[in-house]
């Protein structure tokens, strides 16, 4: 219990007080006093995940709110992908800290995203889901709008707006979802609504709650949100938005329809899975012709996440599997390529793929190999992260109805028992059709081979050019990239270690 | 020990070589040869030591969704490896070509900065494909397959200061890649047949009858997009223009993608599964016909090539299409696979010779052009010897070790030994006699060009525009050169079936072989004159590049212009309508709030609060 506590509460109560001090704090001590905050949720994360600690406190027992806080399989990577994140981007400031406020307010809101993003991977109540969800927008929204691209003011207030209303929007929607499930069960806790699903109109509630959701997937087609933030983000911003934010939305989606209301969810998950291959395509084909860098990967991240909507929407077991690697390994990934590119757009002022620049393999080979390891991965090359998610979500679609339900294995976690097989019911009509996405979604992945060389085309191989080795990886830099690329290689050797085991309950071994 | 575990220990030797040789690299440039050499050593005898275990298999603890001994429900992927004497055998002549190749690089990319990085994508290449012949998994094959694409990509595109391998290796990882869609639906559809990724259970269904499918059109299907796939790595027809261009790569890498790994990797995934494709007729016929049209179709034009690296490309081509043909079309499964594995065997010995040969020798003309590489092993008995022992076993002439594996093939497509042939096994034989024929043909103008000399000059003057070749490669080369002989005994001692001996098709191949070596000899081009409009139309692939831009590129990048429009104007529209329609309300609102005129104002009021009223009575 004292672990979570710390975990939670490091990050929000520094971060807090970095806020209000930030105008008597200076650089270094923010930074310090970020960093050692970090790191301390880090341990205590990985303490309290390992250990299975867990907080079940009532709060409103009338209304059936409770401080419940327990990790599993499924939100055990996420709490410390998150937590290990926020010590990379921490770190990132001292190389490169944007101007646009003071430090500590940069810092402050750095954690409080943290504090936010942990709190929803680890609760059990909705309401405080809901409410955890919340808390990361606002600290994000300020950090696009006062610490993002300084060269264009008005777009950056613009993107901090479409952010901040397109995703409260989202989140509104999904508070509908939530409160039907709550005003119909009588309680926020997810067990007790896990033992008594609601009855009533559960296609309904799971509609409004993937719609919602979706939001922040991003799915195809409410992601439009997510471009302009992108790239508009300091690299912090980008990276948070990434490899964290966008998971809250995956993770929702498992936690909440899918458990939560799996009659309506099954009802409406050929409809993600159409939405999600939707996106794939649609996320590699702009990427093909996009010009600039940073807008380039977040297309990509729609397209990738569109992989995770359709594992979702086969409702299967594998499919379940597939979802959950796919979501860590886009996180790690997307985290790599934002930080390489934030590193290039610092060092080149834009990341203009039609600017003519040195070849990165010849001026700058450590760059260029951070560069490659990212690409490599985005593309799905087997060894790396990315390679699991995709094949797995291909090899569900293509059999949807094979092997358990993901509820099976999703109830599994919540109540701590192991799961059995659930009779394969899938109905034989939608069987082609998720045979038709499958194909779709393996020619998307054709798009993102086609559009991640490209990139290497354009900014790796190019003409012979001087060396220069002073420019190239410094050593936050260096600690950066080489423990994001160790994370990629260990979830694609042994995605396993992050999976939920069929045989036992949920502890991280 | 267990096989499977040593060979899991060579792969593990190999893959985490090359990130220890970048390493190296970055602190002991000269020590990274032989480094790499000593790690491809090491896994060679790791292998040796396995072809004398106690063959069985193993689950890897790497590279699987579930822990390694969970029981799993649905869906299994047990990342299986498993050996077999044919599996060690090809494993053997993969770590020897590997060997050789890298031993070759110490010399010749000696100069290169970036030798550290080619070596080590040599390695992880290397430890891909036997990770490939090793496997019983489907899951792990489509692995090994997917990282040797990313593979040759780095080593096509090594000298990326220059344009044409920049696209060169692009176009290889594209078409490869397109290819591979297929190759991966089939190997989920594979599963989803039988619910494992296990290669024995997978391929045993069609004879247990075990397999959920009631039908025949789900493993067709299967089949066919694995199919697909495989042409696509295999270089043939639709998808053979990649592997043309990928002569851009350095020498050393292209022995290494044609003789042992990428291009042949197809074949031996389709020996593994050869149970499951005779089960399929469709597959066979797609396969039959492509691999027919591919080897004439490559053999001639290799004849009509102006570059020896791209008669030697065409070559593969063709070749490959020869090493697949028998599953196609064999009465049963067992003997389509040993026959295709023999070729296999053959073409890795016979092609990384050629390879390297044409490697050292342009080294020292300075090019790979027919024109220049004229007569340039005219004065050495050795250059001679090592490159015309290469043409004889390609042009498989009996008792050479391309000899023994083609002979086998004629005799299995032809059925000769298996009852009635039809029309799949007619076309298949009919094609396969004609390549034997254009390629004695290629085969004997490859020799002409180097060791025959056109232009009547003296002795050569030609300074090497590179050091000498040490002792090592020398003895790379005579290595390989006598293994094209001695590789014999293995069909013969060993576990690879040599087949049956048919006089009357030897002895036809033998008159067709003449018949080609005769064609060769007058109708060879004269290579200091101009080339003909058909060997520049040859040179260029009759076009194919340019079919790939029109016919893929040019649509997808429409397509995707079209998109990004369509998310600029449409998609971004119903976003901005609701801030729009707010803004205008909010100004409305400020209209009628700046207004001053109190009466008007009330009379709003006053009709806000009869429409309320109105609402709360009507409820």
């Amino acid at each position: 219990m004292g672990l979570i506590l710390i975990a939670l509460l490091l990050p929000g109560l520094v971060g807090a007080t970095l806020i209000l001090l930030s105008h008597r704090v200076g650089s270094r001590t923010a930074v310090g006093v970020a960093l050692l905050a970090t790191l301390g949720a880090l341990t205590a994360t990985v303490a309290a995940v390992a250990t299975h600690a867990r907080i079940d406190r009532p709060w409103a027992g009338e209304i059936g709110l409770g401080w419940i806080f327990e990790s599993d399989m499924i939100s055990a990577p996420l709490l410390v992908l998150t937590a290990g994140i926020s010590v990379l981007v921490v770190l990132h400031g001292l190389r490169h800290a944007p101007t646009g406020g003071t430090p500590g307010l940069y810092y402050g809101l750095l954690l409080l995203i943290e504090f936010g993003a942990l709190s929803t991977f680890w609760t059990r109540d909705l309401i405080v889901f809901f409410i955890a969800f919340e808390i990361v927008l606002v600290p994000m929204w300020v950090l696009i709008h006062r610490f993002g691209d300084d060269h264009d003011p008005a777009a950056r207030r613009a993107a901090a707006l479409r952010f901040v209303l397109y995703t409260a929007l989202g989140s509104s929607i999904m508070l509908a979802g939530i409160l039907a499930i709550v005003t119909q069960v009588g309680s926020s806790d997810m067990r007790a609504i896990l033992a008594a699903p609601p009855q009533h109109s559960q296609m309904l509630i799971a509609t409004l709650l993937v719609l919602g959701l979706g939001v922040k997937v991003p799915l195809w087609p409410v992601h439009s949100w997510l471009p302009p933030a992108h790239t508009i983000a300091p690299t912090a911003g980008s990276v948070l938005l990434a490899a964290i934010l966008l998971k809250m939305g995956t993770y929702g989606l498992i936690r909440v329809p899918l458990t939560l209301t799996p009659d309506g969810f099954a009802r409406i998950a050929p409809l993600l899975a159409t939405l999600g291959v939707v996106g794939i395509i649609w996320g590699g084909l702009i990427c093909l012709v996009e010009r600039d860098l940073k807008r380039l990967i977040a297309y990509s991240s729609v397209a990738h996440m569109g992989f995770v909507a359709l594992a979702l929407g086969t409702n299967s077991e594998l499919g379940l599997r597939a979802a959950l690697i796919a979501n860590l390994a886009h996180g790690v990934i997307s985290a790599l390529l934002f930080f390489v590119v934030g590193s290039l757009k610092e060092r080149w002022g834009s990341v203009d793929l039609a600017v003519v620049r040195p070849a990165l393999r010849e001026t700058w080979p450590g760059l260029g190999f951070a560069v490659m390891v990212g690409l490599a991965a985005s593309l799905g090359l087997p060894g790396l992260a990315g390679f699991w998610g995709e094949f797995l979500a291909i090899a569900a679609a293509w059999n949807p109805a094979g092997g358990g339900t993901a509820l099976a294995v999703a109830q599994s976690q919540v109540s701590g028992g192991s799961w059995v097989v659930w009779a394969a019911e899938g109905a034989v009509s939608t069987e082609l059709a998720f045979r038709g996405l499958a194909i779709v979604a393996a020619l998307g992945a054709v798009l993102a081979a086609a559009y991640s060389l490209r990139v290497a085309k354009v900014i790796w191989m190019g003409d012979a050019a001087p060396r220069d080795r002073a420019g190239d990886l410094s050593w936050v830099e260096l600690v950066i990239v080489a423990a994001l690329i160790l994370a990629i290689l260990a979830l694609g050797l042994f995605p396993y270690a992050v999976l939920p085991s069929p045989s036992g309950p949920a502890v991280l071994s | 020990m267990n096989a499977p575990v040593i060979t899991a220990l060579a792969i593990g030797v190999l893959a985490l070589g090359a990130p220890v040789i970048l390493a190296a690299g970055l602190v002991a440039r000269r020590a990274v040869s032989v480094l790499a050499q000593l790690l491809a050593l090491a896994a060679t005898g790791l292998l040796v030591a396995a072809a004398t275990g106690n063959h069985g298999s193993y689950d890897l603890p790497v590279l699987r969704t579930t822990r390694p001994g969970d029981h799993v429900f649905g869906v299994d992927l047990p990342a299986r490896l498993a050996t077999t004497p044919t599996g060690i055998t090809i494993a053997l002549s993969v770590a020897a070509v590997v060997l050789a190749v890298q031993v070759y690089a110490g010399w010749y990319l000696h100069d290169d900065d970036r030798q550290p990085a080619f070596m080590a994508t040599v390695s992880l290449f290397a430890a891909a494909m036997l990770l490939l012949v090793a496997a019983r998994d489907l899951v792990l094959i489509l692995i090994g397959w997917e990282v040797m694409g990313w593979c040759s990509y780095l080593l096509i595109g090594h000298w990326s200061q220059r344009a044409a391998p920049r696209r060169a290796a692009y176009k290889a990882f594209l078409v490869t890649r397109l290819a591979d869609a297929a190759f991966v639906i089939g190997i989920v559809a594979l599963i989803a047949i039988t619910g494992t990724s296990d290669i024995p259970s997978a391929a045993g269904c069609p004879d247990t009858g075990a397999c959920a499918v009631p039908d025949q059109g789900a493993l067709a299907l299967a089949m066919t997009a694995l199919v697909i796939g495989i042409l696509g790595k295999s270089a043939q027809i639709p998808f053979q223009d990649w592997l043309v261009d990928a002569m851009e790569g350095p020498t050393p890498a292209s022995a290494l993608i044609h003789a042992a790994t990428m291009v042949a990797a197809g074949t031996w995934v389709l020996t593994l599964l050869a149970p499951l494709l005779h089960a399929a007729p469709a597959a066979q016929w797609l396969l039959a016909i492509a691999v027919a049209a591919t080897m004439v179709y490559a053999a001639v034009t290799a004849f009509l090539q102006v570059d020896v690296k791209r008669i030697l490309a065409w070559s593969t081509i063709s070749q490959v299409a020869v090493m697949l043909s028998p599953l196609a079309v064999a009465h049963s499964a067992g003997q389509g696979g040993d026959a295709a594995a023999g070729h296999l065997f053959s073409h890795a010995i016979f092609k990384a010779l050629l390879f390297l040969t044409v490697g050292w020798l342009a080294v020292l003309a300075g090019s790979t052009a027919a024109r220049d590489l004229d007569g340039i092993g005219a004065d050495s008995t050795f250059a001679k010897t090592v490159w015309g022992l290469g043409l004889i076993s390609l042009a498989g002439v009996p008792l050479s070790v391309g000899g023994i594996s083609k002979e086998h093939i004629i005799d299995i497509a032809s059925w000769a030994e298996g009852g009635g042939p039809g029309l799949r096994q007619g076309i298949v034989t009919v094609a396969l006699l004609l390549t034997v024929a254009a390629t004695a043909a290629y085969a004997t103008r490859a020799y002409e060009i180097v060791a025959g000399r056109r232009s009547g000059a003296g002795p050569d003057t030609r300074a090497p525009a590179h050091r000498p070749a040490g002792p090592l490669v020398k003895l790379v080369l005579s290595l390989l050169a006598a293994a094209t002989l001695a590789g014999g005994l293995v069909f013969l001692l060993g576990p690879l079936d040599p087949g049956h001996v048919n006089v009357a098709l030897l002895a036809l191949s033998v008159l067709l072989i003449g018949v080609g070596v005769l064609i060769g000899w007058y109708l060879r081009p004269d290579d200091t004159v101009p080339p003909s409009r058909a060997m520049r139309l040859a040179s260029r692939g009759f076009g194919a590049d340019t079919a790939y831009v029109r016919g893929v590129a040019v649509p997808v990048l429409a397509l995707a212009r079209l998109v990004a429009f369509l998310d600029r104007e449409v998609v971004e529209t119903y976003v901005s309508g609701p801030g729009w329609g707010a803004g205008i309300a909010g100004r409305l609102a400020t209209w009628g709030h700046t207004r001053e005129r109190v009466a008007t104002n009330l009379v709003w009021v006053l009709i806000g609060l009869l429409a309320i009223a109105g609402v709360a009575l009507w409820g």
